[in-house]
């Protein structure tokens, strides 16, 4: 019983909080690859196995949408990361008729995609990755100073389009005045007041996607030009979606 | 669309798509910096909007179910019949009466009795109110007159009630006709009537002879315990039986004889609720008219 208190109390703090969402995950980790296995019939191999990702995110979502009155955790967690395994295996099964790269020609001959031209040049691929990734970590260490992850940003980002909209307008309206990006530099906080006089969006709106709203303005700053090329269709001004 | 690794954490990655928006999804092996396509995003729990509209829908169930109590609470106390009142003049009428005793239909179970409702309305009206303005209308009609009777058979499943009906019809309609008309009441239970039980909940046996008129003063002592008695063939509908039968019930009595209680001449009325639970009819002198019959 005891235990059983604890296990929910430690649901709950996860649902809160990403860190301790990823210690909880780390614990449960021989349970998730336990389900992964008996839906496999074998033990997943980590590294190889998708099941074995789409098991611990069917995890990480049955901590996110449990609550007491669906019962046990564990069952609940359970029935959740087979029922997304089935998913996957449904959705990966429309692709069983295509060819793997991987796949020899012939017997002992070369792999499919030894046989192809690389259009891709690696070098640069690679290159543009670790840029990528610099600007990700400098990025990541700004929005920490604001009190917040790209977990949280995730979880604060609005999926209504018209939602959407009212950031991109506000956006905009940074960007035509580089002084609430300086603002918000200097004083690490999000001149919501200015924004939303200027912009036009309600300032709700604004306060609601706080931690989404300083993502988007510092991806605006200086040196993120990977990440704002990414988004581009957005600093654009174009549709969201 | 294209999707760039943001973030890896235990359990997630954490992606941004080209429409500026972060998602969570599962780490296929991704590396952070990496662009990817057709990821497996988080299916997100259900948001405040849905939430809302869930509780908005459990309220209305909610309140959907409480209206359809009190419904049903209504229906059952105002609504549905609960009782029944065969009044006999020689117009039968059926009055259906909801547990509150107000009458909810009217039905008039012979021609005298619909022609007697014709134009009139009970609904919602009390039953003493309801007797009353009938026995008016008889009057005008021409179906009631001096030393006539009037028969009030009660169908209720509840003792208690067919006392109060009983006490109050009898001691309302004497006093609503005092000094204008006399004629006999007389209060009977339905379910000890003879025929209750083959016509229980139909109408009582239909006529449309014309009323004939008793007078208490010229009522006959009743007969010795082994003669003949045909009282009975006075055809006063659920108050008398069918044809043929000797119910001496129905017949106002004078002197000694059965109680007599029930037949009570306006004016004179010294009725009392008997005691004890006592029922208003006659159902021992039905057995003694039938033991009269059998006699006979």
């Amino acid at each position: 019983m005891q235990n059983t208190q604890e296990l929910i109390r430690q649901v709950y703090a996860a649902k809160e909080d990403a860190q301790a969402a990823d210690r909880f995950i780390c614990a449960y980790l021989p349970f998730i690859r336990a389900e992964t296995a008996r839906f496999l019939c074998r033990p997943p191999v980590e590294g190889q196995d998708d099941e074995l990702s789409i098991a611990m995110i069917a995890f990480y979502e049955a901590i996110r949408r449990y609550s007491r009155v669906q019962g046990a955790f564990l069952r609940y967690a359970s029935l959740l990361i087979r029922s997304r395994l089935i998913d996957f295996c449904r959705r990966e099964r429309r692709h069983a008729q295509a060819l793997s790269l991987e796949q020899p020609l012939g017997g002992d001959g070369p792999a499919l995609a030894d046989t192809l031209a690389d259009r891709q040049d690696l070098q640069e691929e690679v290159t543009h990755r670790t840029a990528a990734q610099r600007e990700i970590e400098a990025l990541c260490c700004q929005i920490r100073q604001f009190g917040a992850e790209l977990s949280d940003v995730a979880d604060n980002c609005p999926r209504q389009q018209r939602t959407l909209d009212a950031c991109r307008r506000a956006l905009q309206c940074a960007k035509e005045h580089p002084e609430l990006l300086d603002a918000l530099i200097r004083t690490k906080r999000l001149p919501l007041g200015q924004l939303a006089a200027l912009s036009g969006v309600e300032r709700k709106t604004l306060e609601r996607h706080r931690k989404y709203m300083i993502a988007l303005l510092l991806i605006q700053t200086n040196g993120y030009e990977i990440i704002r090329g990414h988004i581009k269709q957005v600093l654009r001004g174009g549709s969201a979606r | 669309m294209k999707y760039l690794v943001m973030e890896r954490r235990t359990g997630y990655a954490v992606l941004l798509d080209e429409a500026g928006c972060f998602w969570k999804a599962a780490d296929l092996r991704y590396a952070v910096g990496q662009t990817v396509c057709d990821p497996v995003l988080l299916r997100d729990a259900p948001r405040g909007g849905l939430q809302l509209a869930r509780r908005a829908g459990a309220a209305l169930a909610l309140a959907a179910c409480l209206l359809l109590f009190a419904g049903f609470g209504y229906y059952r106390t105002y609504l549905r019949a609960y009782s029944f009142i065969y009044l006999s003049i020689n117009p039968q009428v059926q009055m259906d009466l909801n547990r509150r005793g107000t009458v909810v239909r009217l039905t008039g179970t012979n021609e005298d009795g619909q022609a007697l409702l014709q134009g009139y309305s009970g609904r919602g009206k009390d039953t003493v109110t309801v007797a009353d303005e009938l026995i008016d209308r008889a009057i005008e009609m021409g179906f009631l007159s001096e030393g006539g009777q009037v028969s009030f058979s009660i169908d209720t499943p509840d003792e208690a009630l067919f006392q109060e009906y009983g006490t109050e019809l009898r001691t309302q309609v004497n006093t609503h006709l005092e000094g204008r008309i006399t004629v006999t009441i007389q209060i009977t239970d339905f379910k000890q009537e003879p025929d209750a039980g083959s016509s229980a909940g139909a109408a009582p046996p239909a006529s449309s002879a014309p009323p004939a008129p008793v007078t208490p003063q010229a009522t006959p002592a009743p007969p010795p315990a082994d003669g003949g008695s045909d009282y009975g063939d006075s055809g006063y509908g659920a108050a008398a039986p069918p044809a043929g039968s000797d119910y001496a019930a129905a017949a106002p009595q004078q002197g000694g004889g059965d109680s007599g209680y029930e037949t009570q001449p306006v004016g004179g009325s010294d009725f009392e609720a008997p005691a004890g639970g006592s029922d208003f009819g006659d159902a021992g002198d039905a057995d003694d008219d039938d033991a009269d019959d059998d006699d006979d």
